[in-house]
């Protein structure tokens, strides 16, 4: 049988209310508390429960962390639980913080259960399964119930519904889905139409995530004196694409020395997969103008030119993914002090 | 207008001595077939399939898909492309239903074509797999092309086209087991009870990015990167006015087979006189640069408010960039209020966790989401393939790639796949098909 492992905290572990919240991390062979029920509804046995005080999780995290992993070095363990936690604020950030950190060092799956008016919610909710749970603790054996459920179809190798269908959180992922129901986009466009036209409540299928807005940079003040980098998303490599970048849906980026060379048609090509090539290959400055750049450092509208340009290929390119490409493209540009980039798009 | 549509449900498909239907099944003379086929010097190699739910045969690349119809008068299917510019929307067509003709490249592929699976996991990912199909694969003489990640498989698709009349005509004498009647009249001064409901306009933006000729969606024949947004009627793109273009990864595109049939249209029309007054399409299109992006934009407010719309479903065949001209045009209506539902689908990335659209606004707030064109799906091996395999990962498809340092090329030797949705043929169905919805997780 697979095994589980619950953490909970004094009040649940049965040791006493606030006067022992202060205790440090001690682990029990076999089931102690809400233990005892995800015994009965878990497909696995619940081998030991952690018990910790709140505050002293609260206020000495990094000691508490460490000592419980030590704990666990070594034992058995398919999944790991924390709580259920109801609406107490320092238990629920207990269990998210136990169960990152457990996920993290020992790799495996992790579930715990908090409701939503707590700060354990916006902290975690990201990194693991958190079950919307209740106020108080006389809803433990749904919680527990809810808990299970997910915990049960990860010990199954089964698939996890959707938040909505599972009851936990949504951890800022989406993913494609064939409806039960069957109903085709018409239909559900049909019925958000009549609802919307006629002031009924509606559900849209994408909710607006909360935009995340660059502030437009102040400007250089002294351009004459500024190093200026060019960067692309229009695909502009040498022609043998030494990086291997991707003409779509790119994870690559390349950066090309142009400190002693100007870019030439048969020397440098697109393989942006999105636009016709034709211009850009002839002339890859129409994309990447150093040429009109060096002109102007030429002419003392800016200082200099960093020495590389820099590509990617924004057609199909995950917002994820460009955010990585360019926070590991930023610390070359900083390295040489330079004052402003031009971002060209395609 | 009033369009009748004959319907002739297609049970099977045999190839015979003569092109006929009867009793629901639809005997091609394949010979002939090709012959006709041939007619066009650009095809140097050209076979017939008939690929049928639950056969094991995956095809690669595919190009096209159109339904199989003819019109009694004689006037072409397709206005513009494959006759003479005339009126479509109105008289009697017959239709072969359940039955598309698919247009499969035998070696080439490219960026804009895609994947079908008749049977297995992969069936439920393309409308087309649950249908029975016609499917031509040839090979063209469009050397300047072969090679190139973009494609206009002009030969390829008009043959598509051609044959879809070809052998539509076979009904045109027969008496169809149902006829669907579309009928629309002028816009204003409607009976009195209909104009009390909510007044709704369809607001379609389909592919017209390709700066060059010959990619686009057409419109009558016309390149639709030419254009500004007009009025139509809901008919003129049931009864081919639209055809497909051959640009934009395939999840997201819209076949000549989805215009055809759209179901969104079809879904405005049946609420007409019920719970909406359906006042008909504003055909708008798909921009490169941020100007001609507002242009649009400004010029379908414009209509919609003249028209006197209240609400307006807006649906783009395109992800990525397209994105700029769907939000653009959704919060222009908005803003001058008309109450919009969008119909898209969205680009999560493999994990799921990137921002949906590339661009976003609060003022969208009701759309329905069919599906993420970056979902990886992996498919085992397929008895036959039609065309050629190893184009998804040899031809820059969309979905598919040469190699990858943890998932290794897009077609193993085996002959299983592992690709990105983006290749599975019109698989979003924006048009209206799609039983997918996004969900969080």
């Amino acid at each position: 049988m697979k095994k589980a492992i619950l953490y909970v905290n004094q009040f649940f572990g049965q040791i006493g209310g606030e006067d022992k919240a202060g205790i440090e991390p001690q682990i029990h062979e076999g089931q102690i508390g809400p233990a005892m029920q995800f015994a009965k509804e878990l497909d696995a046995e619940v081998t030991h429960t952690i018990i910790c005080g709140d505050n002293y999780m609260g206020s000495n995290t990094d000691e508490a962390v460490a000592t419980i992993l030590g704990m666990l070095e070594g034992k058995e363990m398919d999944i790991f639980l924390a709580g259920p936690s109801f609406q107490a604020g320092r238990y629920t950030v207990a269990c998210g913080t136990i169960c990152k950190a457990v996920k993290e060092k020992f790799g495996v799956p992790v579930v715990t259960s908090m409701n939503e008016e707590t700060p354990g919610v916006d902290m975690f909710k990201k990194e693991m399964y958190i079950l919307k749970g209740g106020n108080i603790a006389s809803k433990m054996r749904k919680d527990v119930k809810a808990m299970a459920k997910v915990a049960n179809k990860i010990l199954n190798g089964e698939p996890v519904g959707s938040a909505d269908e599972e009851g936990y959180f949504p951890r800022g992922i989406r993913h494609q889905t064939w409806l039960e129901s069957g109903t085709p986009a018409s239909e559900r466009m049909i019925d958000m139409l009549l609802k919307k036209l006629n002031g009924q409540p509606f559900q849209t299928e994408l909710p607006m995530p909360k935009l995340d807005r660059v502030p437009i940079a102040p400007a250089i003040k002294d351009l004459g004196n500024a190093k200026i980098a060019l960067l692309n998303t229009g695909g502009i490599v040498p022609v043998d694409n030494p990086d291997r970048i991707q003409s779509a849906s790119a994870t690559r980026w390349g950066r090309y020395d142009i400190s002693e060379r100007d870019l030439k048609g048969g020397e440098f090509k697109t393989i942006h997969a999105g636009f016709d090539p034709a211009a850009a290959d002839a002339d890859p400055n129409v994309i990447t103008p150093i040429d009109a750049l060096k002109a102007l450092q030429k002419e003392g509208v800016f200082g200099s030119l960093h020495s590389y340009f820099y590509t990617t290929v924004g057609t199909g390119t995950t917002e994820a993914e460009a955010r990585r490409m360019a926070q590991e493209i930023v610390p070359f540009l900083q390295e040489d002090h330079v004052d402003g980039v031009i971002m060209v798009s395609t | 207008m009033k369009l009748e549509i004959g319907n002739f449900y297609v049970n099977d498909i045999v190839f015979g001595s003569e092109l006929s239907y009867h009793d629901g099944v639809l005997t091609i003379n394949k010979e002939e077939a090709l012959a006709f086929i041939r007619e066009d010097e650009r095809i140097t190699e050209a076979e017939l399939y008939i690929a049928k739910p639950g056969d094991k045969i995956r095809m690669c690349p595919v190009k096209e898909a159109i339904e199989p119809r003819c019109r009694l008068d004689g006037r072409t299917l397709f206005p513009g492309y494959t006759g003479e510019v005339v009126q479509a929307g109105n008289g009697v067509t017959h239709a072969l239903k359940n039955c598309s003709v698919l247009v499969v490249g035998r070696h080439w592929g490219g960026f804009q074509d895609g994947v079908i699976d008749m049977s297995g996991e992969g069936q439920k990912y393309t409308y087309f797999g649950r249908l029975n199909n016609i499917v031509l694969v040839a090979d063209t003489n469009e050397e300047f092309e072969k090679r190139e990640q973009q494609k206009k498989n002009d030969a390829l698709r008009r043959a598509g086209h051609k044959l879809a009349e070809y052998i539509g005509n076979c009904v045109k004498e027969l008496t169809p087991e149902e006829t669907e009647v579309y009928e629309l009249g002028q816009m204003i001064k409607r009976d009195p009870e209909v104009e009390k409901l909510p007044s709704v306009v369809y607001v379609m933006q389909p592919q017209s990015q390709m700066e060059e000729m010959g990619y686009n969606d057409l419109v009558y024949g016309w390149d639709m990167n030419h254009f500004v947004p007009t009025v139509m009627h809901p008919n003129e793109i049931l009864d081919g006015a639209m055809v497909s273009g051959s640009f934009m990864p395939v999840s997201s595109k819209w076949s000549t087979y989805d215009f055809q049939n759209c179901p969104n249209i079809k879904a405005l029309y049946r609420e007409h006189g019920k719970t909406i007054n359906f006042l008909g399409v504003i055909m708008s299109n798909l921009n490169v640069a941020l100007e001609q992006k507002e242009r649009s934009a400004l010029f379908v407010a414009q209509i919609a408010k003249s028209l006197g719309a209240d609400g307006a479903v807006l649906a783009e065949e395109g992800y990525g960039n397209p994105d700029a001209d769907f939000v653009g045009c959704y919060v222009a209506l908005e803003d001058a209020g008309v109450k919009v539902v969008g119909v898209t689908n969205e680009c999560t990335g493999r994990d799921g966790q990137s921002q949906p659209l590339v661009t976003l606004d609060e003022k969208c707030d009701a759309i329905v989401s069919c599906g993420n064109v970056s979902e990886l799906i992996k498919l085992p091996p397929m008895e036959t393939v039609l065309g050629e395999l190893d184009a998804l990962k040899r031809d820059g498809l969309s979905g598919g790639w040469a190699d990858d340092e943890i998932l290794g090329p897009s077609v193993k030797e085996d002959g299983s796949i592992i690709m990105e949705n983006n290749s599975m043929f019109c698989g979003d169905q924006v048009s209206g098909w799609s039983p997918k919805t996004m969900k969080e997780f």
